[in-house]
């Protein structure tokens, strides 16, 4: 068991580090903190527009941040982590391939478990630091106004439970061809299909209809961007990671014996 | 050490290892020999764990690689034929992830940066420790992959084509390497270049299209396969030495294997069991010759090579 731990985390060390060697993780964190920033500013120019007129036009109700700003800004921030993600999975495991430094992993004393997990808590990793990224614009809020903070970890929460359903899709998807681009595309299509599967919900019957909306992926988002922790969305993404993880581990075993 | 019992592979229709049979002795040396897809690649691949066979079984220090995988591999190092190198790592950085990876248990940092130095001074490449995997020439590249292949003190090492693309230079000290390296360690490693298993391989197995053509010393390779025992005489002078040769007793037959201005060589063919060399030098030397040369011809590796290689094929021919 502790030996399990430690190969898992000499993988995900290991994955961590070469995202920080190169230029990867420095691109990715920049465009990522470039246009959440954009939403970020454009979203609070809204908001003191609005808390403007609200207090000096005698407007209805007063404006709550975590609702007008800060929900609208996790869920553009979603969206953003769709197109970005798979740009990060795409090598995870084309590239161990193309290069033939899987048949150090495969020939080592690890399961195959262990290098999944591994390269899967990894990536999470380089994906949470993106977060921290953006968290630190969120922080400014902090410096001038009273967030509520629970709603705003809830927030973040449910983004990163999001985001690892694209990486276990990802890497299933890595793991089934030496072509980055094909693993690229492949992911970003797979993982925008689940984002707009419930928009079908509407044109078919009520049984088909609640459960796509129950695979969408976004639809199991918006509570945690509201500020509420379901168990019920938390069981799905896990699910839905584990399943990813499952295929992930069928494909190299698979893979394997194909030679 | 090393135990392969008919060992089968097939990628769907194509049979890639067929029915291999060998083992190999603790400290030895093993030469796997054979033309470019011959299966030595595949027989590699399946040692080391990385996939599995058809059918057959091998063991690896006593281990089954399909049941036991883990045992076996943390007494196996190998080294594929690309070393397989994190371009993005230093030396020392990689040298460190594989130890974590390959030893299996709790490692102090001292005592792995320790086996890393040690792993690096074998492999002389000790001046290249922050060097970055993707900067480096073919011949470190390669020498880094023996340092991997080594790092966790295995018993057994599995080494694909480990001297191809160096220079004549890095290939003498890459065999002078992997000769230090036997002895504590059982060695295969695989090869198309046959003087490289004459000098380094105590043992050899010859492949082709999958199969085994043959297994023995290089030195048996080379002897028994003439048939009858053949002599090469150089003789000075133009050729008139043929008919007091011819005239030796339990000679059969002699040709002219090489005709120059000052010195004729001779191709003697005896009857079997029948050693002939001092009859022969002394026909020479009684009919008035210079005696410059006598040595009892070898097949060379190659030509042994060649010749099991290619009875496979008009067997097959004519099989077909």
């Amino acid at each position: 068991m502790a030996n399990t731990f430690r190969n898992i985390s000499a993988i995900a060390g290991k994955e961590l580090r070469s995202y920080f060697a190169s230029p990867v993780a420095w691109v990715m964190m920049g465009l990522f903190a470039l246009i959440f920033g954009y939403f970020f500013v454009s979203y609070l120019t809204y908001f003191v527009r609005q808390s403007m007129q609200s207090q000096f036009g005698g407007g209805p109700q007063s404006m709550n941040i975590n609702m007008e700003l800060i929900r609208p800004l996790l869920s553009n921030a979603s969206v953003l982590v769709l197109f970005l993600l798979p740009m990060v999975t795409m090598r995870t495991y084309s590239e161990e391939k193309r290069s033939g430094t899987i048949e150090l992993l495969l020939t080592s004393p690890l399961t195959d478990f262990e290098i999944i997990a591994g390269k899967f808590l990894g990536t999470v990793g380089l994906y949470a630091a993106l977060l921290v990224v953006t968290a630190l614009y969120v922080a400014i809020l902090f410096w001038f106004g009273r967030p509520e903070w629970r709603p705003l970890v809830a927030g973040y929460l449910g983004l990163l439970l999001l985001g690892s359903c694209f990486i276990a899709i990802g890497l299933f998807i890595s793991s089934m061809t030496k072509n980055q681009m094909v693993a690229g595309a492949a992911t970003f299509v797979v993982a925008l299909l689940f984002w707009v599967i419930s928009w079908f919900s509407e044109s078919v019957g009520p049984t088909t209809s609640q459960v796509l909306s129950y695979l969408s992926i976004t639809e199991h988002f918006d509570d945690f961007a509201k500020g509420v922790i379901d168990t019920k969305h938390v069981i799905y993404y896990l699910s839905f990671i584990s399943f990813g993880l499952f295929l992930t581990l069928k494909s190299v075993d698979s893979e394997r014996w194909r030679g | 050490m090393i135990e392969v019992q008919h060992l089968t592979k097939r990628y769907g229709p194509v049979t890639a290892v067929d029915d291999v049979t060998f083992r190999v002795e603790k400290g030895e040396i093993l030469g796997f020999l054979g033309p470019n897809g011959a299966g030595k690649t595949t027989t590699m691949r399946v040692l080391t764990g990385f996939m599995p066979a058809t059918d057959g079984k091998a063991f690896v220090a006593g281990y089954d690689v399909f049941a036991q995988p883990i045992e076996a591999k943390r007494r196996t190092g190998y080294l594929p034929e690309s070393p397989p190198l994190y371009p993005d790592m230093t030396v020392r950085e990689y040298l460190a992830f594989v130890a974590r990876i390959k030893f299996g248990r709790a490692m102090s940092p001292a005592e792995r940066r320790q086996r890393v130095d040690q792993a690096m001074h074998k492999t002389h490449v000790d001046d290249m420790a922050g060097r970055h995997c993707g900067k480096l020439s073919k011949g470190y590249r390669q020498r880094v992959g023996l340092a991997q292949a080594i790092i966790h003190d295995p018993e057994v090492l599995i080494l694909d084509e480990p001297t191809a693309g160096l220079d004549p230079k890095q290939i003498i000290e890459t065999r002078d390497l992997i000769r230090s390296l036997a002895g504590d360690h059982t060695i295969v490693l695989s090869t198309h270049i046959l003087p490289e298993v004459a000098q380094t391989c105590q043992r050899v197995v010859i492949i082709n299209k999958g199969k085994v053509v043959a297994v023995d010393t290089p030195e048996n390779l080379t002897h028994q396969r003439k048939g009858s025992a053949t002599l090469y005489v150089q003789v000075d002078g133009n050729g008139n030495a043929m008919d007091s040769l011819t005239r030796v007793p339990g000679v059969r037959r002699v040709t002219v294997a090489d005709r120059h201005a000052s010195f004729t060589g001779f191709e003697i063919e005896a009857e079997a069991n029948r050693d002939v060399r001092r009859d022969v030098a002394r026909a020479v030397v009684d009919s008035g010759f210079g005696l410059l040369e006598l040595r009892p011809m070898r097949m060379s590796l190659e030509e042994i090579f060649l010749q099991l290689t290619t009875e496979e094929q008009t067997q097959e021919a004519a099989n077909g």
